[in-house]
């Protein structure tokens, strides 16, 4: 018998990171192969005609799994009925804006995206906010949502954490499926901190495996930091494709659970965990289970780590501070 | 005597039986360790551009060969995309797929070629405002004979190949000629894409689930002489599987307006994305070498360019578009279907096409 489809949006549908994400959440790579789909695509009415063009290809490419598909400019349409939401859609950093020009931009948009999303996505909506600022948009998102529960609402650092995997991976020269237990804490921005400590190949600790702390603590971590910018570099257009692969792997194990003794990287509701500052929305190693993020509690944090830790909280209650300001 | 004989027969069905049962139980065994299977190489090239952007997720998910086949993807471009070339690879890492073993981003088409086992070939020259036909062709017929000696001399054997850049028909014809030691079985064009087409077409006419419609034909030529026929087409009903035409009672749109809408379908996303069908070809591509490769599902066949044989009276020596059913790896044209005479008139102008293009790329050639 079929599961009963679930509506997926994406917001900023048009764009990139859209155009790289509909495909795979319409093959069953963000919910499994056997969950019928139905996806709706919010974008501005600027992008309305390509917006459609990515619907006909959608129709075009006959996916069994998708059962329907909603292209519209109408944020109430596209907010109605949704299980997952996907918020690829913000204002880009334009060349010559300041930073509380594009945070003043995107909290707008954010704050009535939010309402909408409140008063019409189906209960227990899951909400994954990957336009940047990441974190801080998220965090409007919740403070003018208050309906939809704080554990819903999550920011994407899972890009950061497979580049993190990855990076190990070629280092060791071993398959990036044999790499886990990395954590990215904080900010998806070049304050992240990608942290090994904890990291394993095949039950191994990958410092041990590396034996080259001054890499792990250094270059390792700007490459990590710095990735986003070097795939620019070389595209000439952002990463799409590792951003929407990411987002993928952020709600399937939200939605489907995390392999056991294994945890990801995710943007959630601080709760104070690890001395993190309370009310941003910071990230931690979590795993999932029945469809709940639980932070993995009681790792040592080193004070190499702490002062990491630190420095990406502060810069996360400044954005908030500023994200405020620009609301009064 | 006889009594003997009934007892060696009785042996030896007994040993068989036991062997069977006991080469079950070990494969079923090997399945329950997740014992991975050896990976699948496969080429891609103009691997830097749109499609290729859109498809090598797809592979590195296993959408084109299954979800526990693992893959290593080749990808090639020319020298001026090496920098974009290297930021898709960078991007297949920063990914983390499971099942991709490995990566090669390379310029160099022999290290490219080196032991493929499937060959995605969207690489070629596109049409620039103001070249004539007769230039893109030239340019292409270049590019696809460079690059069939290459896939003869350093592809695995029984390497499987499916050319997606236009003109895809004479392409794939002028690799089957420059790659003889390939089996010309081997060389096949994409055509899906416009099988899928015409499936979302009628699928939206008659508001059904895309997956309800099948056994459409893409006929010739992956141009806009291309014949999408429904006339064996099929639409699961609460009633079982009805004729499409008869569902559809509408045999005027099924002969014009459908027609010219799977033909053109190509422009009409181009003139809303101002970009081309990246996502849709790139899906089609993997269904392709999916069925292909995995079979097609029973009473389903699907539409694929390749070496005609002379079936349904087109001339051998080209790459049309036919209807095929696909098993352990091997592609066989649907035959004996009745074909009315509106069809013959299509099929056979799209056939003509396709030899007028022979000719011109075997000009180009001297």
């Amino acid at each position: 018998m079929a599961k009963e489809p679930v509506r997926v949006l994406v917001t900023g549908a048009a764009g990139q990171i859209g155009y790289a994400l509909v495909p795979m959440i319409a093959r069953g790579i963000m919910l499994g192969a056997d969950q019928p789909v139905i996806l709706h695509m919010l974008d501005i009415p600027p992008a309305a005609e390509a917006l459609n063009g990515v619907r006909m290809e959608l129709v075009d490419a006959a996916f069994p799994l998708l059962k329907g598909v909603v292209a519209t400019t109408d944020v109430v349409e596209a907010c109605t009925g949704v299980n997952v939401a996907v918020m690829v859609g913000g204002f880009p950093r334009k060349e010559g804006m300041e930073r509380k020009d594009v945070m003043s931009k995107n909290v707008s948009i954010y704050k009535s995206q939010a309402s909408a999303l409140e008063q019409h996505a189906a209960p227990n909506c899951k909400v994954l906010v990957v336009a940047n600022p990441a974190n801080t948009n998220a965090l409007i998102l919740k403070e003018f949502a208050p309906s939809i529960p704080a554990k819903n609402i999550t920011c994407l650092t899972r890009l950061d954490h497979n580049r993190a995997l990855g990076q190990i991976s070629e280092r060791l020269n071993v398959q990036v499926s044999d790499v886990k237990n990395v954590i990215i804490w904080g900010n998806h921005s070049s304050t992240q901190y990608p942290d090994v400590n904890h990291a394993t190949v095949r039950d191994k600790p990958v410092r041990e495996l590396v034996k080259d702390d001054e890499w792990l603590n250094g270059e390792f971590i700007t490459t990590v930091q710095q990735r986003g910018a070097a795939i620019i570099k070389a595209r000439k257009l952002s990463s799409a494709l590792s951003a929407a692969s990411a987002a993928c792997d952020h709600i399937r194990d939200w939605v489907l659970g995390t392999p056991e003794g294994t945890w990801v990287s995710m943007g959630v509701y601080s709760d104070g965990s690890y001395n993190a500052p309370a009310g941003v929305i910071y990230s931690f190693p979590v795993t999932c289970k029945n469809g709940e993020w639980t932070i993995v509690q009681g790792l040592a944090i080193d004070e190499f780590s702490r002062k990491k830790l630190e420095l990406t909280g502060a810069e996360l209650t400044e954005e908030k501070e500023l994200a405020y300001s620009c609301l009064s």
